[in-house]
């Protein structure tokens, strides 16, 4: 294993790969760092992928190179509770032509792609390499060293593209040392084996369209979500708990999961299915606030270790913000490198690069977003409102029909108290 | 449909278990902790608490190496928190 490069990058997931991507596109001798035995084994999300221009102006003939499941042209929300469900839901024909949207992608594949893309561009890709400590000389970080061959592999400069957890921004001295677990979620998924026709009859789909379904009150009031994103011949359903609610509640995710796969309506969506793997993580959702630095001398933080994902109830976005933000700490580094300086001033071009993007516009635009996920009436009494709301409205039984006014506020006061109601409708609407 | 047994989690999910852990905690300041979250956060269920034996059970070889111990943990417990070693540990396929 060869010792020296003019940069590290750890970790070849969607930050990563995008990273090492743009630094070989600009001639610089760099190594893509990953723990797996390919990029992608370790990596899962929820499956749902957003639009990436800034990928889409690298490769322009993205849509047919990336190995892409379905493009969604669908999206819906949906407030369950133990029998009913009131969805809100959204097609559009402009979803259903490049460029598309988004699309559902599986990670060992997609990831184990983008990595290729790294490597045929020039980036020297070494697996089964985890990072266990940086090279420091003073505060300057000047490479890493890998739980292999007792390795150290020396570069000016490091991307830190670890993930989540990030132990190379810790090991830096750019985050705390304690996560905020009502900052932090954990998603677990089933991955569901279902045939085509299955897919395109259940969920109304043709050709390559897909469909994504997110839930809130399939939580049993634990604060989070549920999710269903259609692959080509498989669907990807699973929750993502907030992971301080999650101790509170005493429950587990998997009995969580369970629970939901069994909801009358998943089940009727799931029927006959085949569980093939079952995958979990953690996800930054403290968002803006949350953020470690970004930069020091000889070192850049993108992706989920730079806590680059935003959920606001309607967008949960993270690996767009990824992919962005390693195409920019890769310009960033490409531009320093140009004039021989690599300190933590001269990489702070990057954070003015990110401010100047949707990626750190999109999160302080929702940096009170964290706030409004913390209202616990979200995940159990909202959902039971607007059902039983819409029962009442539905429902046909000889008794006379009341205004919906009149049935709205009768099923909110039971539930929630008018004082609650508008101050977390004022939360909410500062939030989004 | 089957349901997600994480007692059967090497039938779910692929695995490359080393003989080192790469999670190790100190079960005496487990003995102390007043939420225990990890027992029932891991989706894993790689930790098990013993009332009786007031002890901190915990095997790391069906780990899925997505950091909620970490995070759940606020009594610094671990001696070591790491990723395995390269090629070891969890192994998606389709995910």
């Amino acid at each position: 294993m060869r010792r020296s490069f003019e940069a590290v990058v750890v970790g070849a997931g969607p930050a990563g790969a995008a990273a090492a991507l743009g630094l070989a596109r600009s001639g610089v001798d760099v190594a893509l760092l990953e723990r797996g035995a390919f990029a992608g084994e370790k990596n899962m999300f929820g499956g749902l992928l957003h639009r990436m221009p800034a990928l889409e102006a690298v490769f322009p003939d993205f849509w047919d190179r990336a190995p892409l499941e379905r493009h969604v042209v669908r999206k819906s929300l949906c407030f369950l509770t133990g029998e009913a469900g009131f969805t809100v839901q959204f097609e559009t024909g402009a979803f259903d032509r490049p460029p598309y949207n988004g699309y559902t992608v599986l990670r060992p594949v997609y990831d184990a792609w983008l990595a290729e893309e790294a490597r045929r561009a020039g980036a020297a890709c070494l697996t089964r390499c985890t990072v266990d400590d940086l090279i420091l000389e003073g505060d300057a970080v000047r490479g890493v060293r890998v739980l292999r061959d007792g390795g150290e592999i020396r570069a000016p400069v490091v991307i830190a593209a670890d993930g989540v957890l990030s132990l190379t921004a810790l090991k830096a001295g750019l985050r705390q040392p304690r996560l905020d677990p009502d900052g932090m979620a954990v998603g677990v998924k089933a991955l569901i084996d279902l045939p085509r026709p299955a897919i395109e009859d259940r969920f109304g789909l043709v050709r390559d369209q897909g469909a994504s379904m997110e839930f809130v009150g399939c939580t049993a009031g634990v604060r989070g979500g549920g999710f269903l994103y259609t692959n080509r011949d498989s669907v990807s359903v699973g929750l993502v708990l907030h992971i301080g609610s999650l101790r509170d509640s005493g429950r587990t995710p998997y009995d969580l999961l369970n629970a939901f796969l069994e909801h009358p309506m998943m089940a009727k969506l799931l029927r006959g299915g085949r569980l093939l793997e079952y995958s979990a993580h953690v996800i930054p959702e403290g968002g803006y606030d949350a953020m470690p630095r970004l930069c020091g001398d000889g070192i850049l933080v993108a992706g989920d270790a730079a806590g680059l994902c935003y959920a606001t109830g309607l967008n949960l976005e993270g690996i767009n913000l990824a992919v962005h933000s390693g195409l920019l700490a890769a310009e960033t580094v490409a531009e320093a490198r140009q004039s021989g300086d690599l300190s933590a001033r001269a990489l702070g071009r990057y954070r003015e690069k990110l401010e100047g993007s949707f990626v750190l516009q999109d999160l302080k635009l929702f940096r009170r977003a964290p706030r409004m996920l913390h209202i616990d009436r979200l995940y159990g009494a909202y959902p039971e409102v607007i059902c039983e709301l819409m029962e009442r409205v539905y429902r046909i039984d000889g008794s006379p029909k009341r205004r919906l006014g009149r049935l709205l506020a009768g099923t909110t006061r039971e539930k929630v108290g008018l004082r609650a109601l508008l101050a977390d409708a004022l939360t909410a609407w500062r939030s989004v | 449909m089957r349901r997600v047994n994480v007692e059967d989690i090497f039938d779910l999910t692929g695995f490359a278990v080393d003989q080192e852990p790469h999670i190790v905690l100190d079960p005496q300041i487990c003995r102390s902790c007043d939420h225990r979250g990890c027992v029932t956060a891991c989706p894993a269920g790689c930790y098990t608490w013993s009332e009786e034996d007031r002890q901190m059970g915990f095997v790391y070889d069906g780990c899925l190496e997505c950091g909620t111990c970490y995070i759940v943990c606020d009594k610094g417990a671990f001696t070591r928190w790491r990723y395995p070693r390269g090629g070891f540990g969890v192994s998606y396929r389709m995910t």
